[in-house]
């Protein structure tokens, strides 16, 4: 069995699971083992529902007092046993924030291979091979986990897409397991969970941007720049000036002393380059630079550059778009 | 009788004198030692004109500065007379009655009136005027040192109004005897001690600014941590503070201001040393927000009249709180940078390949090249700074220098260093000079100060020694010597003022380096003319980059931008044009200026040059 790991809280199932359904889906039909998704904690009825309508054989919610609130003591407590009853061979984890801190753990405790960050499958000879990154992403390894399983694998937040996971033609059979774990084992004693005090925008999940610098020249013509968001469903950014003018509020600021962001699009109006502001932006996709100034250093890092007034050329990109 | 009481007195006054200063000795004695004599005719050249002729108190205040100085040196010519009327008066011996004292008397009598002249000013001053930089409250006890003063000038005048042998004469010695005594049991607690410490201080000052000898990870050291880590020459410095201020009126973080007040760190040190809190925190001492305004722009220790060094304190106390985790989050992403691509961007290295190969540079090779030119992070990834480096590559080609670049190179790690993080400054530097040893490097041209100070005075450290100089020194030297040899003009013809521009001294080229002609000559023998804008050479105010401010969310609340008050000063000359010789105050200044919204032109040195050359030459 494939037993894939989803998480959820409170109901709500956290969307890198359908990731790792994706995942699972692929390795199960290269090693013809059916698969199973587990949902731990409470209130998995619901979230199991939802997951039912993948291409998987079954559904198992597992909930019990170790499990919540979530500690990776309670985790592994409970999981281990799960793990056993489904008969595993593999363990499949989205690589979130909360596996990492309890998947390393219960791979130790039962001894198992665990491989972290898997970013593809490939099939080489009778074992599944699993691709991760190695040194800072300048090299990929192809790892194929020894010893007994079951091996764990977690994979990397967006290696899968959440629409590659195929729907079932009819929802998979859905069933609770009960295990026995001592919750008073569990040595973590959490808080009640918290937020820090949210950035308003959170600009580091766009995926386009409009990005505004000095060459707006004044503060009525940022309405330009915002049609032009608009239009490519783009949020709305700065460098420094635009916002210590308050032409844009703070939380729009790309750079070293603002955001950092990483869209698919990034289109730089009338930024010159500033190295503080490309920083921040240097791990766009695409870059789009619009500039008067030939030399301004933004060309050097644009894939695509405009010289020219960006008040003749935006109302033609809204246009073209619109059009 | 007479005798007798004297000596009572005088024990009483000797005692005081005694156990307040055994205190301070006691805490000296117990630090850890950083007490050092090297390099002696640099010391003993700077005692002379620090402490004897009083340079640096002059310099920055000449009018308060030369009243203080007829008061010291009143104070050395009146040591003779002193001791040979306390011999009198213990009855050891008489001397008072040979022809020598009288004639050494009259000499005083100029030196009396100007020490009186002197002191009245200063009391008039911190009484009535009260600058800024003495604080916000007249300080009592300072009044009263100014009247002992003025009394024992006034008596010993009036030594030649009155008889001694009268009662009034009795009256007069024995007021002048008594201040002095009342007055030696005064000083220790005060900031007056300073009369007995400063020229040791002066004499125990590092010859090198901001000294920060490495920490050896083998014995454990990490940095200050608490009141007993502060070294003897640290707790020599707080007793000698003398609140004088220069170091607040020059701090950039204060007059942006910060939180940060340098004297206010001294005078912290000083408390707790002397409460025996030993065991508590520097960053409570100080508070952590406080340390970590400092751009490390070394006004403060430069401007010291007293030989008192703020920085090795400042980032003592930065390496202290980065060893214990305790660095702000900016820092961590710089961390971050350095560790994973050894540049303060965290861009990939194949971008300085690119500028590299588009510039058409060679890789150094000692059979081939005279120089290498280091490029640095600014350099190596910001294209706004790479126009100026290849204003410096066409410089050096076109006067047929033979210069070649480091196939890799690593930031020197003046970030790490000046923010504390002294196991990955000590990362990068030794392994910039593994690569530069192993090129066969004797000498480097680089455009950033940071670069030269770093690699030329803190890699000496490790023992590697090389000639670093700023493209400014280089390239002016280059042109001068030209001119001598084949005797031509001035490249540009006989200049007429042609352009008014204002330079930004950087403080890691102006202050460290002490680089402040080169470029001023580079810029006048191209005709420009330059405006000053309020401190410059050797003691400019800083753009806010350094010390790891650079990467500052809007450098720590509360006040304005550093870089935005410099931009301001520089803006106040009227010039249109600044002139800038350091990428990082070109990145803040130019920050300041497209935030101000301002017009002003920016432009790097050696653009400048290649620019004026060019049009020479076309």
């Amino acid at each position: 069995m494939i037993v894939v790991v989803a998480e959820q809280r409170g109901g709500k199932l956290n969307r890198a699971t359908w990731e790792t359904i994706a995942a699972a889906q692929q390795l199960s039909s290269a090693a013809a083992v059916p698969i199973a998704v587990l949902v731990p904690g409470a209130q998995a009825t619901g979230v199991a529902g939802e997951i039912a309508a993948a291409d998987v054989q079954e559904v198992v919610t597992l909930e019990h007092a170790a499990l919540e609130p979530y500690t990776p003591d309670g985790f592994t407590a409970a999981l281990q046993p799960a793990i056993a009853q489904l008969n595993a061979a593999y363990v499949l984890l989205p690589h979130t924030y909360q596996t990492r801190d309890f998947a390393p753990k219960l791979a130790a405790r039962m001894d198992r291979a665990i491989v972290t960050d898997v970013t593809a499958i490939k099939k080489a000879g009778a074992e599944a091979a699993f691709v991760r990154p190695m040194f800072q992403g300048k090299l990929t390894a192809d790892v194929v986990p020894q010893g007994p399983g079951p091996h764990f694998v977690t994979f990397q937040i967006g290696a899968y897409r959440v629409d590659q996971a195929k729907k079932g033609a009819s929802a998979a059979r859905v069933r609770a397991i009960t295990v026995d774990a001592d919750a008073s084992a569990i040595r973590e004693k959490p808080e009640a969970p918290f937020q820090q005090a949210k950035q308003a925008v959170d600009l580091s999940q766009a995926e386009r941007i409009v990005s505004v610098g000095r060459g707006i020249k004044e503060q009525a013509n940022i309405a330009v720049a915002e049609k032009l968001a608009q239009a490519l469903g783009a949020e709305i950014a700065a460098s420094r000036p635009i916002c210590d003018a308050g032409w844009l509020p703070m939380e729009r600021q790309v750079g070293s002393s603002g955001q950092t962001v990483a869209p698919k699009l990034y289109l730089a109006l009338g930024i010159s380059g500033a190295i503080q502001h490309l920083v921040g932006m240097k791990g766009s996709s695409t870059v789009v630079a619009i500039n008067k100034d030939p030399d301004a250093p933004i060309f050097e890092i644009a894939d695509y550059g405009i010289v020219g007034d960006l008040f003749e050329i935006v109302p033609a990109i809204i246009d073209a778009v619109k059009g | 009788m007479a005798t007798i009481a004297f000596w009572i007195l005088f024990v009483a006054g000797v005692a005081a004198f005694a156990v307040q200063t055994a205190t301070r000795v006691r805490s000296i004695a117990a630090a850890p030692n950083t007490f050092s004599i090297d390099d002696l005719p640099f010391r003993i050249n700077r005692f002379l004109a620090d402490v004897v002729l009083q340079r640096r108190t002059i310099r920055e205040r000449p009018a308060a500065g030369l009243m203080h100085a007829f008061v010291f040196w009143g104070f050395v010519v009146f040591a003779g007379y002193t001791t040979v009327e306390f011999l009198y008066g213990l009855g050891i011996a008489d001397l008072t009655r040979t022809s020598w004292f009288e004639a050494y008397r009259r000499l005083l009598v100029p030196f009396a009136s100007a020490v009186l002249v002197g002191i009245l000013y200063l009391l008039i001053r911190r009484a009535i005027a009260r600058p800024v930089g003495l604080g916000s409250h007249v300080s009592i006890e300072s009044i009263v040192i100014a009247l002992f003063i003025a009394a024992l000038m006034t008596t010993f005048l009036l030594t030649f109004r009155l008889d001694e042998a009268t009662m009034a004469g009795r009256v007069n010695w024995w007021t002048h005897m008594l201040v002095i005594l009342a007055f030696m049991a005064l000083i220790p607690a005060s900031k007056h001690f300073h009369l007995v410490v400063s020229p040791i201080t002066v004499f125990l000052k590092s010859p090198e600014l901001g000294n920060l000898p490495n920490l050896d990870f083998e014995k454990e050291q990490v940095g200050l941590e608490t009141v007993n880590d502060l070294g003897s020459k640290m707790r020599l410095d707080a007793f000698t503070c003398v609140e004088c201020g220069r170091c607040q009126v020059n701090c950039p973080a204060w007059g942006a201001g910060k939180e940060l007040n340098p004297k206010t760190i001294i005078l912290q040190t000083q408390q707790a040393l002397l409460a025996g809190q030993g065991a508590a925190k520097l960053g409570e001492v100080y508070s952590e927000k406080v340390l970590w305004q400092c751009t490390t722009c070394g006004a403060c220790e430069n401007q010291c009249p007293v030989g008192i060094e703020h920085l090795p304190i400042l980032i003592g106390s930065r390496r202290g709180l980065v060893s214990n985790g305790d660095a702000p989050a900016y820092l961590g992403a710089m961390y971050n940078n350095l560790e994973r691509r050894s540049n303060i961007w965290g861009l990939g290295y194949d971008q300085r390949t690119k500028f590299v190969q588009a510039a058409g540079l060679e890789t150094f090779d000692p059979a081939k090249h005279d120089v290498l030119v280091w490029l640095g992070c600014a350099g190596s990834f910001d294209a706004d700074f790479q126009k100026s480096l290849r204003s410096l590559f066409a410089i050096l080609r076109a006067k047929e220098v033979r210069f070649g670049v480091l196939a890799k190179e690593r930031c020197n790690g003046d970030p790490a260093k000046r923010t504390g993080n002294e196991y990955m400054y000590q990362e990068l530097a030794t392994g910039n000079i593994e690569d530069l040893k192993t090129a066969g490097v004797k000498k480097i041209v680089t455009s950033c100060p940071h670069c030269v100070k770093t690699i030329g005075a803190d890699y000496a450290k490790f023992g590697y020694r090389v000639e670093i100089v700023h493209s400014s020194v280089f390239v002016e030297a280059l042109l001068r010597n030209e001119r001598a040899a084949d005797g031509r003009a001035a490249l540009s013809g006989s200049p007429a003022p042609n352009e008014v521009v204002t330079y930004h001294d950087p403080c890691y080229l102006g202050r460290y380096g002490g680089v402040v002609d080169e470029p001023r000559a580079l810029l006048a023998r191209f005709g420009a003319e330059v405006r000053e804008p309020v401190r410059n050479r050797d003691n400019p105010y800083c753009c806010g980059a350094g010390g790891g401010l650079l990467f500052a969310d809007k450098e720590e609340e509360p006040g304005s931008r550093i870089s935005d008050v410099r931009f301001k000063q520089l803006q106040a000359t009227g010039a249109g044009t600044v002139v800038t010789a350091c990428p990082f105050c070109s990145i803040m200044l130019k920050g300041a200026q497209a935030s101000a919204g301002a017009e002003t032109q920016f432009v790097d040195l050696m653009t400048f040059v290649d620019g004026r050359l060019r049009k020479a030459t076309a």
